[in-house]
């Protein structure tokens, strides 16, 4: 420190010094406060080394005298959840679906929890609050119209094992057997259940005889078109598991437009719901048991449960 | 030593910062390599299937992982949303990494199996329509770009050559894994016999017979943190 | 000191004009396209269904714009112009010079082509594919050796602070660049990187915060070291901090990048390691600001009539409180909140914007008339600028602390039975007003950056004939 600078305080050092003001530097001490607080975090770090697992060894790290992981922290966050809400959760195991509808506590319970794994999970495809997508093949839950049946059994067990729904391609060149005129006629016929105005009185004439005759479609959406669940054929009432829409409700699941259900006869469609239930054990990431029975009492509740 | 001597030297001055600036990234970066807990032992992890990993190309192409992560972290509330936490074990074969940084949409790390196929060709097409409340870009162009997939054997090379466990007999028949697995009338023996049973295949694009970036990646999606078993699996301290 | 040397010495101020214009140009083309990912973010609707504007592919060219070619910009720019001013020497090598220039604004140009394309290794930051690496890696190489060789010429034996900031900076830059760019290449455009998983996580964020710490941090103290005691006409506060700080900055930054991986897969040591070294961060970063703002004291009546002066003090607050925010952010409860929100991206924004585009901008509205012999166009409009940019960053950063707070907090709210009381689309409604907000606030931030363009522009056309190269005697004696 050159002696001149001294009494300006500063460190006699000088940059820059061509234009404008010189580069210089005080030789002011380190603030206080500024170097203690900085100790203090120093202090504080180690401190929290010898607490928490903290710095690698060879094969290992110094583990902490707390035994910290943030994995047991979770552990005892999930057994802290579970303890609190056992009381309600040891029923729900316990008791059938339609045992829990009828205590009203406990449907509560069981509802406000549904409601909770249904925004994650099934909102996406069926809407906030089950009231289905903009776009077709995913059904809204609200309505009284189901494919698979809207009890608490059949609710549980669509959730649980999913469902596969299959319609086949019915236009020649997609692999059917119909040609293009027969799939028109049969759109005719679809519209006439449907409860509209045909176009063309003959084409649905045409489409019922095809409908009952030699595409056999009542084999599956039963006489009349009246769906699974409600349909028969020859009497015979239709298997429900094959999910097979109502067409004379005017509730679409891919849209009821002739263009529409043109594409649907002809090309086929699929619906696939997956399985909640199986599988759980080995991802870790679908629904447990009881989980299910709680969704399934918030979709029953939504407005179209029977 | 004064400072005076180090800020008069530029060598001394390029050393000593050189040396203070590598001490942090050593210590924590090298031990990953050598503590053996830091990846878990699991059941059930294996590479990508070919059409997996042009999907993972197509993902981070897209940048989706600006909006969403893949990992899960152990809370309650995440484990109620999106279920088991994420292991070190699942990202092993993810040459880069995709844990993330942002969550402007949901955490991915466990989405495979949760949505159908319908759904997410639905969802990248216009997001809007399936979830009113997205801000997720519509992804159209997916399904009308063919999958270019020449050189997926070359891709598979060059990860087996960082690590990942590709046999020579996986890289040599990539293409036909790949059509197979996209291709619901396609061979799967040889496919499954590779990857396992739980591969995912189909038509995943809606489409059949082409194969599309989108069959890419929706394949990928499907299997996104469903390979392993966590029925075997113990929580282990690290 | 002999009087009069510099009338034999002659600076380069070429290639810092040239990088000074760049800055201010992507400054504009960084912010803009800020503007346009946030208001996506509001209106998803403007990703058109077209692949080479949507969100996932313009966000990084956002934060490329902004961190590589305007603070890079900034940084080559002003960083040739200290170490020429503080050494007395023209810079090392015009050849040199020139390949930084060229060969930077290429790595820019390759960018803004191949990020829309969807070119991409998908590692944030760091997303340009590895040709594109090696050439910036030529390029660095260059800055290195000009800027040491630079040094080497100096006629003042002790390196000025400034140039311990940008040294440190320089080098620590090239170390995390390589390594976190080591890849194994399939073709052309595509590769993959030689680590995976939690150690390819691990990598990224010791590189991603260091980006943070030494592109945004370390250089940019660098440049407050020269232009804050510049302008405000006063000796730096205390060279005894500037050494302490300066080494512990160096030191401790490094080890922080695991506080991006809190909770994460990565183990639990490595994750303390983060967190204490943030906290012990805390001090050695307020240093720089302690200098900084005590540097202005005793000059406090200059900041009525200097509004550069202004943007010095206002960034100094933001890198203070931001490198405050830091620290916190990084406690892993506090994370646990924080981490994937809004919070993290307001944090950023407080240091980018608040930090280090306001100070750059006050070196730009320094260095600028001095560079072309002149005065600026109008004072009045840097002060416009400083209120636009000042008003611009308090709302945004504002509205990203509700957004992140708020939906950290809906994220993990419960209901009376202990369940989860918002599904995730839920939260995604929620920050809409917050996302409408944040795009206000960087509209007005934009339009600061606007009024800058006009004023520079104006500048440079009113300055007089160049006359060649310039000393710093000539152009004193031609203003």
């Amino acid at each position: 420190m050159s002696e001149h600078d001294k009494e300006a305080g500063t460190t006699g050092h000088q940059w820059d010094d061509d234009e404008g003001y010189p580069l210089k530097e005080y030789s002011n001490p380190l603030p206080r406060w500024w170097l203690y607080t900085f100790y203090a975090t120093i202090v504080f770090s180690v401190g929290y080394w010898f607490l928490y697992p903290a710095w690698p060894l060879a094969d290992g790290f110094t583990p902490g005298t707390l035994g910290w992981s943030q994995y047991r922290q979770l552990d005892e966050e999930l057994a802290e959840a579970k303890a609190a809400r056992k009381p309600f959760d040891d029923q729900l195991a316990q008791l059938s679906l339609d045992q829990i509808r009828q205590d009203p506590r406990l449907a509560a319970y069981a509802i406000a929890a549904g409601k909770a794994i249904f925004g994650d999970n099934c909102a996406p495809c069926h809407g906030s609050g089950g009231v289905g997508a903009k776009v077709g093949g995913f059904p809204a839950l609200v309505d009284d119209d189901w494919l698979y049946g809207g009890t608490l059994e059949t609710i549980h067990a669509t959730v649980d094992n999913g469902r596969q729904g299959a319609m086949p391609a019915h236009l020649d060149s997609a692999g059917g057997a119909l040609n293009d005129q027969q799939v028109r006629d049969l759109v005719e016929y679809v519209v006439a259940v449907s409860g509209r105005p045909a176009a063309d009185q003959e084409a649905v004439a045409r489409g019922k005889e095809l409908f009952h005759g030699d595409a056999a479609c009542n084999a599956c959406h039963g006489d009349g078109g009246k769906g699974s669940l409600t349909g028969k054929v020859a009497g015979e009432a239709v298997d429900a598991n094959i999910g097979a829409p109502n067409l004379t409700d005017a509730i679409w699941l891919f849209g009821g437009e002739r263009d529409t259900l043109y594409a649907t006869i002809a090309q086929g469609r699929t619906g696939h719901m997956p399985a909640w239930g199986a599988g759980f054990e080995g991802t870790g990431r679908k629904l447990d048991p009881l989980a299910i029975k709680q969704v399934t009492l918030y979709v029953h509740n939504l407005g179209g449960g029977q | 030593m004064k400072h005076a001597t180090i800020e008069k030297s530029i060598p001394l001055m390029g050393i000593l910062t050189l040396l203070v600036v590598a001490i942090g990234g050593l210590v924590e970066i090298v031990p990953l390599f050598f503590i053996e807990s830091t990846i878990e032992t699991v059941e059930g992890m294996r590479p990508y299937t070919p059409l997996e990993l042009r999907g993972r190309d197509i993902y981070i192409r897209e940048g989706c992982y600006n909006c969403h992560s893949q990992m899960i972290r152990p809370f309650r509330d995440e484990a109620e949303r999106y279920g088991h936490y994420s292991l070190a074990a699942e990202s092993k074969y993810d040459h880069p990494f995709q844990w993330g940084s942002k969550r402007t949409g949901p955490d991915l790390a466990r989405v495979g199996g949760k949505y159908s196929n319908l759904w997410h060709i639905e969802h990248m097409r216009a997001p809007r329509q399936m979830v009113p409340e997205s801000v997720m870009p519509a992804y159209p162009w997916l399904e009308k770009t063919p999958l270019a997939y020449d050189d997926v054997a070359a891709r598979m090379t060059a990860l087996s050559r960082v690590g990942v466990p590709y046999a020579p007999e996986m890289i040599a028949s990539a293409k036909d894994d790949l059509e197979a697995q996209a291709n619901p009338g396609g061979k799967t023996d040889g496919l499954i016999g590779r990857y396992g049973q739980k591969v995912p295949t189909g038509d995943f694009d809606g489409k059949p017979g082409e194969i599309t970036e989108l069959d890419a990646l929706v394949a990928y999606l499907q299997m996104l943190g469903t390979l392993v078993d966590f029925s075997s699996y113990q929580a282990q301290a690290r | 000191m002999s009087p009069g040397h510099g009338l034999t010495e002659q600076y380069d101020y070429e290639v810092i004009k040239k990088f000074a214009v760049m800055g201010v140009v992507y400054a504009v083309v960084g912010f803009l396209v800020g503007v346009l990912i946030a208001s996506q973010l509001t209106w998803p609707d403007l990703n058109f269904g077209i692949a080479q504007l949507s969100f996932g592919r313009l966000r990084p060219l956002h934060t490329s714009a902004v961190i590589f070619a305007f603070g890079g910009s900034v940084l080559f720019a002003t960083s040739y112009y200290v170490v020429q001013r503080t050494c007395k020497a023209r810079l090392f090598s015009d050849f040199l010079s020139a390949v930084t220039f060229w060969g930077w604004n290429l790595v820019v140009v390759l960018v803004v082509i191949t990020y829309p394309l969807g070119l991409t290794q998908g590692k944030e930051y760091a997303e340009t594919i590895w040709p594109i690496d090696l050439l910036i890696t030529v390029v660095w190489v260059a800055y290195l050796i000009n800027f040491v060789g630079t040094l080497a010429k100096r006629k003042e034996p002790h390196i000025y602070v400034a140039n311990w900031f940008y040294l440190a900076f320089i080098i620590t830059v090239a170390m995390l660049h390589v390594v976190n760019n080591l890849a194994i290449p399939v073709n052309l455009t595509d590769s993959y990187p030689v680590f995976a998983g939690v150690r390819d996580a691990m990598v990224q964020w010791w590189y991603g915060h260091n980006a943070v710490g030494f592109f945004l941090t370390a250089a940019f103290l660098g440049l407050m070291y020269y232009f804050v005691p510049k302008q405000a006409e006063r000796p730096v506060y205390s060279y005894r901090l500037s050494i302490v700080h300066f080494w512990a900055l160096a030191f401790l930054y490094i080890w922080a990048g695991p506080h991006h991986l809190h909770y994460t897969a990565l183990p639990d040591w490595a994750s303390t390691l983060g967190m204490t070294f943030s906290l012990m961060l805390l001090l050695p970063s307020w240093g720089g600001m302690i200098n900084g703002i005590m540097t202005l004291s005793g000059a406090w009546h200059k900041l009525r009539t200097d509004p550069i002066l202004r943007f010095f003090v206002v960034s100094l607050s933001f890198y203070g409180m931001s490198t405050f925010e830091g620290p916190m952010m990084s406690i892993k409860s506090v994370n646990a909140l924080s981490h994937y929100t809004d919070w993290t991206i307001g944090h950023v924004h407080s240091g980018a914007l608040g930090w280090v585009a306001m100070v750059s901008f006050g070196a730009l509205y320094h260095m600028i008339p001095r560079l072309w012999g002149t005065t600026i166009h109008s004072v009045g409009l840097i002060n416009l600028h400083f209120w636009l940019s000042t008003i611009g960053v308090v709302i945004y950063i504002t509205a990203m602390w509700i957004s992140g707070i708020m939906q950290g907090l809906m994220w993990r709210a419960y209901d009376q039975f202990g369940n989860l009381t918002y599904s995730f689309a839920e939260t995604v409604e929620a920050m809409h007003p917050y996302y409408l907000i944040r795009t206000l606030g960087g509209v007005v931030f934009l339009l600061g950056a606007l009024v800058m363009v006009y004023n520079v522009v104006m500048t440079i056309r009113n300055a007089p004939a160049p006359t060649g190269l310039r000393t710093p005697q000539a152009a004193r004696a031609a203003a």
